[in-house]
């Protein structure tokens, strides 16, 4: 009699067994969040998506967090387009320079590419020109106004943020041919009592440099930005001429020289705008989306 | 901001390195080394008021600056004190206007294409390098016996 309840305790828990997992199959699990202890509706972080609430409050939690998992990562690795914008820009460094004794001045504009807000080639077209009759030297030199190009890239280190807001590493391969006169040229020779004068005119040359730079660009109002550039450049190949070496290269500045400053001022063609991530208002606790109405979140009972 | 661009990118080489212009050096050697003549005079022929680049003073080496007027130049070494005969070196040359930099200005070098000279004192005279620039370099070489 004993033995024979306890078969059939035994039987009826090895059914329980078989049954309890394809039960469990039947449809998936759907958990209220609450803490046990408390018996309290767990609350969403503040800033949640207004889906995710949702899915929050209809007990759909799974979905939810990967939902919330999914919008942690486009956070943290934004994925801008392939072709995010154009940038078209004016260097006007060197007229600011040219205020405070400079005597060069090359003007350049530039298009730039910006690719997945990160990698930017950038193409250069510019003219220069150079006067200059130092104090107590002999001669006085014009650098006559002549075509210089330069071809690079920059990286953007502000890649996850917007791309009005630049801070790149960059470099360049330039590349100007141009003519020069010295004039006025006059040579004492104190031993044999000589004064010899003479001028080198039209001398022509051609350089060929490379450029490091740093570079800062700050969208100011609309569509334009500002940008300030550091160079470091070093001359990779130029043109020797009998009479002499240039004192100006354009594009380069003084041959002797190893660093430079650019101001550009920029205007940006935004291109698949759509495609852009979301950018989020911390402020407000608000998200826009390539600039629809912004998303409010629910307001607690 | 604009006063520090303006400062870096006035960095360079402000000061020249060489001299004014193109002068010759000539170092005095016996075998590999340089010799130091005592008493010694240099000057050019046809100078102005018959000046002496050195006048009785040990030297080594010394300058000896071409004409930009003319493209031969000579120059007598006088061994005062000694019963050696005056030598005599003549250059000729081309005169090469050069513009060497912002620094330095423009100038003349030169290219010496010959030269000759008596052996008195003299053993041999070398220039290996013909090319006369501002440089601080030796560039002629005068053997002595």
């Amino acid at each position: 009699m004993r033995k024979a309840r306890l078969h059939r305790i035994v039987m009826c828990l090895m059914a329980l067994q078989v049954a309890m997992p394809l039960l469990a199959q039947e449809q998936p699990r759907k958990v209220t969040p609450v803490k046990p202890s408390t018996n309290k509706v767990l609350t969403p972080p503040k800033g949640t998506d207004e889906k995710i609430i949702q899915q929050y409050l209809t007990g759909d939690t799974v979905q939810a967090r990967a939902q919330e998992r999914k919008d942690s990562l486009a956070k943290i690795y934004p994925h801008y387009p392939k072709l995010t914008e154009l940038s078209l820009g004016l260097n006007f460094g060197d007229a600011l320079m040219m205020a405070f004794g400079q005597k060069y001045a090359s003007y350049d504009f530039s298009a730039t590419l910006n690719m997945w807000n990160r990698f930017q080639p950038v193409l250069i077209v510019g003219l220069g020109r150079a006067k200059e009759t130092p104090e107590d030297m002999n001669f006085t030199y014009t650098g006559k106004l002549s075509p210089y190009f330069k071809l690079g890239a920059n990286y953007n280190f502000l890649y996850k943020n917007d791309p009005q807001y630049q801070l790149y590493a960059g470099v360049r391969l330039g590349y100007s041919t141009f003519k020069y006169d010295i004039t006025d040229i006059t040579v004492s020779n104190p031993y044999w009592g000589e004064i010899g004068i003479y001028e080198l005119n039209g001398v022509s040359s051609n350089a060929l440099w490379g450029e490091f730079l740093a570079g800062l660009k700050v969208g100011i109002f609309s569509n334009f930005a500002l940008g300030w550039e550091v160079k470091f450049h070093g001359l990779f190949k130029e043109k020797k001429n009998d009479s002499g070496k240039p004192w100006y290269i354009p594009g380069y500045g003084a041959r002797t020289g190893k660093w430079a400053f650019g101001i550009s001022l920029y205007y940006t063609i935004p291109l698949n705008r759509s495609r852009w991530p979301v950018k989020e208002d911390k402020q407000k606790g608000k998200r826009e989306v390539n600039g629809s109405r912004p998303i409010t979140p629910p307001v607690k009972d | 901001m604009i006063l520090t661009a303006a400062a870096m990118a006035s960095c360079g080489n402000d000061n020249c390195m060489g001299n004014s212009s193109g002068i010759p050096l000539a170092a005095f050697m016996e075998g590999n080394n340089k010799v130091t003549l005592s008493d010694l005079t240099v000057y050019g022929i046809g100078a102005p008021n018959d000046s002496a680049i050195i006048r009785n003073t040990s030297a080594s080496q010394v300058y000896m600056p071409f004409s930009i007027t003319e493209t031969t130049c000579s120059y007598v070494l006088d061994y005062n004190g000694t019963e050696i005969n005056n030598d005599t070196i003549t250059f000729n040359y081309e005169i090469i206007p050069y513009f060497e930099s912002r620094e330095c200005g423009a100038m003349y070098n030169f290219k010496i294409n010959s030269w000759e000279y008596t052996q008195n004192a003299i053993d041999s005279v070398s220039i290996p390098d013909p090319l006369i620039t501002n440089s601080d370099v030796v560039k002629i070489n005068i053997y002595m016996q």
